[in-house]
């Protein structure tokens, strides 16, 4: 059997899909969820092979969900708006089903599904990628829970392995992804990578103080200290307009 | 041109032919007053006047066409002077010929400099005029133009503003619809009923035109409809619609934007049960709507923020020229806009 999850803030484009689906003796449709909180606790709960995804929801849209997940099961999305295409593509996601959809337009998705879960292909493990996008605010697990961190209280961010350290004035959370893309999807004005492990918001420097030779320390209103690198400190001049 | 200088163009058709006839009679009455022979007087002024109308006629052509300014001011001096001065040889030379009399000549040479400064002070004040007139004439061709650009602006803006709300609502009820023509075919039904109804409340072309309240509110009612349909129970709405308000005219899709940013940040950005209050009533010379909504401050900016409102706000200060119609307050978790619609 293929354990299917549908997400959908509307009830009844959930119950089209799982209308669709009666013609598929081998799945079987363990949930259906209304938001992203609860979609992400339900695939905590029943881990299943594939789920239907809309992006556009309360609380938390698909792809931050998505984000949430060490291992993404087969997703297709299913949304009203078109613009999100390419991103779901980068997504890694099997289809993209523009609302409304046909039985036919069903079918073809479906068997692209069956195909991926009868044969997965090598790069299936890579998962999914944090996606470069200029948002407000981060989306978190903490055990089995989410949290919504707004950007302006990140205080800095600092590199630790595969995982990015979120500084903030509750504490350290920890969200997989480099630093390149958390550096993309930041607002240039607000905030500057300092550092080969670092990235600072400006509006948190009170401060900064020669170190060693060619190196700085930035003293934050926290009263932590980050190491400033040569080009990370031509860079933080240059935006502060020193 | 001159001519245009007057609101009746056939009025203003009349006004170089009757310069030049004031021309020549004044010059007619003078010449016998100083002892000229009238057919000789009237031979001389009629030539006069010949070249004076003619001299204002190059004057006004040229003046309409090109404007002097900075270094080609001198144009303004130095046309008229020189245009008088030539004119005012012409005249001698050909009358000389034409009559051939010496007391006459006598006469023309004693008077060729009087003459040329009355020509030339007269084409002096035609160029000045000229001038101002083709300069007006072209200022009300670029306010013309530039207020038709506004107008026009102003359309597709809100064309596009409406477009842009549009579309995922109506693809996401027509989904609905997909799902309900086999399991609830009379719901189905319905949903077709109101959408199409609903639609065409929308697409109305005349902004500017006023409808009453109460026509506003239908259309509300039934978008609110659709909205309930499609996700299910979750959404209630609260309507308090004061005594004597419904009858009220108001610009069009006003509190439509309002309600469908409560809905938009309401209903699609917080999970569970939405209720949605809309509130009218009269206060003064104004009246005053209400709707508050729940929202999720942690929303992401990214499904828009206050973009309909502003479209709203834009459209207020056109309408009314003011700008504090339109109030927003947040409190706790409840987003609230107040709009104050003038009655006249």
């Amino acid at each position: 059997m293929i354990k299917t999850l549908i997400i959908d803030d509307e009830p009844l484009a959930a119950e089209l899909v799982k209308e669709y689906l009666m013609d598929y003796p081998l799945i079987e449709v363990v949930a259906m969820c209304q938001d992203g909180f609860s979609g992400f606790k339900a695939i905590q709960e029943h881990h299943p092979d594939l789920i239907f995804l809309d992006i556009q929801m309360p609380k938390i849209t698909g792809f931050e969900m998505l984000e949430l997940l060490d291992e993404a099961p087969a997703v297709v999305f299913t949304t009203a708006f078109d613009q999100y295409a390419l991103k779901a593509f980068d997504a890694q996601a099997l289809d993209y089903l523009l609302k409304p959809f046909s039985k036919e337009r069903f079918k073809q998705a479906m068997e692209r599904v069956l195909n991926q879960l009868r044969y997965p292909s090598s790069d299936e493990d890579s998962g999914l990628q944090s996606l470069a996008e200029k948002s407000n605010r981060l989306v978190v697990r903490v055990k089995n829970d989410i949290k919504i961190i707004p950007i302006q209280s990140v205080r800095f961010f600092e590199a630790e392995d595969d995982y990015v350290a979120i500084h903030t004035e509750e504490g350290k959370f920890l969200k997989k992804m480099t630093m390149k893309q958390l550096e993309d999807s930041l607002d240039q004005g607000k905030f500057a990578r300092v550092h080969r492990s670092y990235l600072i918001n400006l509006n948190e420097i009170t401060g900064i103080e020669p170190y060693e030779r060619e190196s700085y320390l930035a003293k934050m209103r926290s009263g932590e200290k980050i190491p400033v690198s040569k080009s990370g400190y031509a860079r933080l001049r240059q935006v502060l307009g020193l | 041109m001159l001519l245009n200088a007057f609101s009746n163009p056939n009025l203003g058709k009349w006004v170089i032919p009757g310069a030049g006839l004031i021309w020549f009679l004044g010059c007619l009455f003078l010449l016998i007053e100083w002892g000229l022979e009238s057919s000789l007087a009237g031979a001389d002024a009629f030539f006069y006047a010949l070249l004076f109308v003619g001299g204002v006629l190059i004057l006004d052509r040229v003046f309409s066409l090109i404007s002097p300014k900075g270094k080609n001011v001198w144009l303004i001096f130095f046309l008229p002077i020189s245009l008088s001065f030539i004119s005012v040889w012409i005249h001698r030379w050909v009358l000389d010929w034409y009559v051939g009399d010496s007391a006459y000549r006598e006469m023309l040479n004693g008077q060729l400099y009087l003459r040329w400064t009355v020509l030339g002070m007269a084409e002096q004040m035609v160029a000045l005029l000229a001038l101002a007139v083709s300069q007006l004439e072209r200022q009300d061709e670029i306010n013309k133009r530039e207020s038709q650009m506004l107008e026009l602006a102003k359309e597709a803006e809100l064309t596009q503003l409406r477009q842009q709300l549009q579309p995922h609502f109506l693809f996401n009820s027509l989904n609905s619809i997909n799902s309900l023509v086999v399991s609830q075919p009379q719901r189905a039904r319905e949903m077709v009923l109101l959408l199409s109804d609903f639609l065409r409340g929308t697409i109305r072309k005349d902004l500017q035109a006023r409808v009453e309240l109460r026509e506003e509110l239908q259309t509300l009612k039934m978008y609110l409809e659709i909205e309930r349909i499609r996700f299910g129970h979750r959404l209630i709405v609260d309507f308090h619609i004061g005594e004597g308000t419904e009858s009220i005219r108001i610009p069009q899709l006003m509190i439509q934007p309002l309600v469908e940013n409560a809905i938009k940040h309401g209903l699609y950005g917080v999970a569970g049960e939405v209720k949605i209050e809309i509130r009218a009533q009269l206060d003064g010379n104004y009246l005053i709507l209400e709707v508050k909504n729940p929202f999720d401050p942690t929303a992401s900016t990214q499904s828009g923020t206050g973009f309909g409102l502003s479209s709203v706000e834009r459209r207020l200060f056109l309408i009314f020229g003011r700008k504090d119609l339109l109030q927003k307050s947040v409190q706790q978790e409840v987003f609230q806009v107040t709009l104050k619609i003038p009655i006249f």
